[in-house]
């Protein structure tokens, strides 16, 4: 089905500590994908896995059809860009880009015609003749890219290629690697901690939580349809408001003092529920019943966006994002309401009730 | 020197001062260090320079010679071999150094269990001062009561009483050994910290570029430790250049004077026959190589031009 990568059940321990627990990902032939998750959840581990840094200690990594869990990582197909850019200090650009193929006894002609082509992909062909401690970060993260594209992998790794550079560079060459996925068309598994970056660059997100898959799906999915609470509240930024509310029969739940209906499910029962409610979708309103009264606890304005701190009547507390609207005063009370297609509704164990 | 805070706020005028003042006190802080090398290294310098122009005799009055003791010692055949032994030591102790000192770095940087053990024990002969050690190895090669010799007959190596200080060859390397066992540790701890300042990440793009341990130590590490191997190698060049320690207690000038290293020559001109003028001239000289061979080692390491 694939030539992409398959891991089958991928575990790894250091010592008596399992980090990574098991995890399964198919990912397609040319397809782009983005780990997301919070620190200390084992993606740079997951990468290195991949790349044959890290040992696997049980299950198994496919790269184009072929099983690579022991081998070397010059041999798996893979090229990797490091967050800290790992340029070999005492070479030039050029002895950079051209250091793999020359440790694999590449004629030297057949080097320089390489790494043109490289260069001239990243346009850092004035460069070519430089330290990297004569370069600027963005153009390190340049040569960086041009030494992996040197070596013609099947599978691009990143590990948090941007998180060094400024705001602004960030954006550039955000945009600069979705060009590079488009042009060259390769397998591409990206780390990142940046919200931005995962959404806009993602064929497919996948989101960790101590070493263990959350969820796995394009950026719409994910965004719109998080399969659980942990989900929910990673991806989005506000965060998801997250409700504890209680199912009142048919079609309605009781949350902060308000019964909301909840067409999408038949019956949530009496049991406990999570209501899930993202910042953008509440809207302001007159005072009617199935909307949430809240106590304003203070405004922020960000000029094309506004963000409204309350406090719900039972203490939860509650974002929401407004687009225009006057400025309002603490202490104030408000009413908002929302689409119904927008409510999101969780289980006790946090899953996703359908 | 004086905190921006501070001179952001007053004049112009007072600022001068204050900058002229901070200059007083950085003079201040450095004089204490400034006064020992002025008094423990430069003026004994400049007085064994100036003493070198002289027939200097222990007692009676010193006479000027200009250059004279620097023509003698152009053709004195007693030092040219002195010169010519020190070369022959210092090359091979400085090869046998590295040999074990370079290896022994690789395998105590790794994170590895006991790894602090491993460094304690390969460190501690450093601690020990080179007499100490001198002795302490003249009674382990004694003929009769020492641990080498005797051990190597009960194991049967040989049929006939070892005595390693007998003769030159077995002498020689008894030292190197020696030298090697006291100092190795400490350029270890030298080329430990080189190592250490290679980021990981250098080696792991290193890995998936294709290359193997020994690609990865010619091209990476090798290149990288060149401030280090370059302070490793003078210090361990200059150290070989001045030895006297060892050969004047463990062969006292060894069999048929062959050990005779230039420092033991200078001692014997200067102390034992008290030619004080021409022994300050052989150590002027001996400075002169010193510092063409440290800096011969840092052209050629090309320390400095690193941009
Ligand atoms: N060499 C190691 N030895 C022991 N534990 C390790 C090692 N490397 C990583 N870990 C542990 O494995 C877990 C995952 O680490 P990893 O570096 O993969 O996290 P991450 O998701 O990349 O985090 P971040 O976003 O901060 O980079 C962490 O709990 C970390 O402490
Ligand atoms: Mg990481």
């Amino acid at each position: 089905m694939t030539d992409g990568m398959r891991l089958r059940q991928v575990r790894k321990s250091f010592g008596p500590i399992e980090v990574i627990h098991g995890v399964d990902l198919v990912v397609g032939e040319g397809e782009f994908v983005v780990f997301v998750g919070p620190s200390g959840c084992g993606k740079s581990t997951l990468l290195r896995m991949i790349a044959g840094l890290e040992e696997v200690s049980d299950g198994d990594i496919e790269i184009g059809g072929k099983d690579v869990t022991d081998l070397d990582p010059s041999q798996r197909g893979i090229a990797m860009v490091f967050q800290s850019y790992a340029l070999y200090p005492h070479m030039s650009v050029r002895e950079n880009l051209g250091f793999g193929l020359s440790m694999a006894n590449v004629p030297k002609a057949e080097i320089a015609v390489q790494v043109d082509a490289a260069a001239k992909i990243l346009k850092i062909e004035p460069l070519l003749d430089r330290r990297p401690g004569q370069l600027s970060g963005g153009q390190r993260q340049r040569v960086a890219i041009g030494r992996a594209i040197v070596r013609k992998p099947q599978v691009f790794l990143f590990d948090e290629p941007l998180s060094n550079l400024d705001a602004e560079l960030r954006v550039s060459m955000r945009i600069e690697i979705a060009r590079l996925h488009r042009e060259l068309g390769n397998t591409m598994v990206y780390v990142t901690h940046d919200q931005t970056e995962a959404m806009t660059l993602a064929d497919k997100i996948v989101v960790l939580r101590d070493g263990v898959i959350e969820q796995v799906g394009t950026p719409r999915e994910v965004y719109e349809h998080p399969a659980n609470t942990f989900v929910a509240g990673f991806i989005g930024s506000p965060r998801m408001n997250l409700l504890d509310a209680a199912g009142q029969g048919a079609g309605k739940v009781l949350a902060a003092g308000a019964e909301i209906d909840v067409p999408t499910i038949a019956a949530a029962g009496s049991g406990k529920v999570t209501v899930g409610l993202r910042p953008e979708h509440l809207v302001l309103t007159a005072s009617a019943p199935g909307t949430l009264k809240a106590t304003v606890d203070f405004f922020e304005y960000l000029g094309g966006t506004r963000y409204l701190y309350c406090q719900l009547p039972d203490g939860q507390s509650l974002v929401a994002e407004q687009r225009d609207g006057d400025d309002l005063a603490a202490g104030e009370t408000v009413h908002f309401t929302w689409k119904p297609k927008d409510l999101r509704l969780f289980n006790p164990q946090g899953l996703k009730l359908v | 020197m004086t905190s921006p805070a501070l001179t952001l706020a007053v004049p112009a005028s007072s600022r001068r001062r204050r900058a002229r003042m901070g200059q007083w006190q950085g003079l201040l802080y450095i004089a204490p260090a400034m006064a020992l090398v002025i008094v423990f290294f430069v003026i004994p310098v400049l007085f064994t320079f100036w003493m070198s122009f002289h027939d200097w005799p222990l007692l009676g009055q010193p006479e000027w010679i200009g250059l004279g003791n620097y023509v003698r010692l152009l053709t004195d055949t007693r030092f040219l071999s002195s010169l010519r032994f020190t070369a022959y030591y210092t090359v091979i102790t400085t090869i046998a150094i590295f040999v074990v000192a370079f290896p022994l770095a690789i395998f105590v940087e790794k994170q590895r269990r006991g790894v602090g053990f491993y460094r304690t024990v390969f460190f501690m002969p450093v601690v020990v001062g080179l007499a100490t050690a001198s002795l302490l190895w003249v009674w382990l090669a004694n003929v009769d009561s020492g641990l080498i010799g005797p051990a190597i007959r009960m194991m049967g190596f040989a049929g006939k009483k070892v005595n390693l200080l007998a003769t030159f060859d077995s002498a020689f390397w008894t030292i190197i050994v020696m030298v090697v066992w006291k100092v190795a540790g400490f350029t270890m701890i030298i080329l430990l910290t080189g190592l250490q300042s290679i980021p990981v990440e250098l080696n792991e793009a290193a890995r998936i570029d294709g290359a193997g341990s020994w690609q990865r130590f010619r091209h990476l590490t090798l290149p990288l430790m060149r401030r280090t191997i370059a302070l490793a190698l003078i210090l361990s060049v200059t150290g070989s250049v001045l030895a006297f320690d060892q050969f004047y207690i463990m062969t006292s000038g060894g069999p048929q004077n062959r050990m005779i290293s230039v420092v033991y020559y200078i001692f014997n001109q200067s102390f034992v026959s008290f030619h004080l003028g021409y022994g300050s001239a052989l150590s002027i000289a001996l400075l002169g190589i010193l510092i063409v061979l440290s800096v011969v080692q840092l052209r050629l390491l090309r320390v400095g031009d690193d941009k």
